[in-house]
């Protein structure tokens, strides 16, 4: 039930991201997919009693966190990093 | 009575990132969208995951939640400021009344 609800919140912010009229709206459905999908993993994890499935969850955040700023910061720098 | 109350929790928790997502559609420019959807985003995950804490007991799955939430609360207001930072240095406008 938790899992179908946020499954349609994520397709939601793939809409935002899909249909965005600036760079930077694409840059934030992105992110909020990533946190979306961070959420899906966790809840995964304690339906099925395995702890193990919480790193995935940790590096999925970890590289969301570097990929964003990364992409943030070249659109400012307009393609000179 | 543990289950109770995290089955609350995580109740309380979807129905704030629905407002988030809500408004990640309501609002027409982009300055207000960004402010809605991280914050109200941020405190869906730490409400969250306190009802899946609260469900799971005091263990080991407990603390490595513990360290996710931690990391998510540190580093989600440093996305938002970089994405924030790279509109504003690109030269998009403010709005210039209330959205």
């Amino acid at each position: 039930m938790v899992l179908w609800v946020l499954v349609i919140l994520g397709s939601a912010s793939t809409l935002r991201a899909i249909l965005g009229p600036t760079v930077w709206d694409r840059i934030l459905g992105l992110n909020l997919l990533s946190s979306k999908i961070v959420m899906i993993i966790v809840v995964f994890a304690f339906l099925l009693e395995k702890s193990y499935l919480l790193d995935i969850a940790l590096i999925y955040a970890l590289f969301g966190f570097v990929g964003v700023v990364m992409i943030a910061r070249f659109v400012e720098k307009r393609g000179r990093l | 009575m543990s289950v109770v109350v995290g089955n609350i929790l995580i109740v309380i928790a979807l129905g704030f990132i629905i407002c988030g997502v809500y408004g990640l559609f309501r609002f027409r420019h982009f300055y207000p969208r960004i402010l809605i959807a991280s914050k109200v985003d941020t405190v869906g995950f730490i409400t969250l995951m306190a009802g899946i804490m609260v469900k799971s007991g005091f263990n080991f799955f407990t603390l490595k939640v513990l360290i996710i939430v931690g990391f998510f609360v540190l580093t989600n207001p440093l996305i938002t400021h970089s994405v924030a930072r790279s509109a504003y240095k690109s030269g998009y406008p403010l709005p210039e009344d209330d959205a």
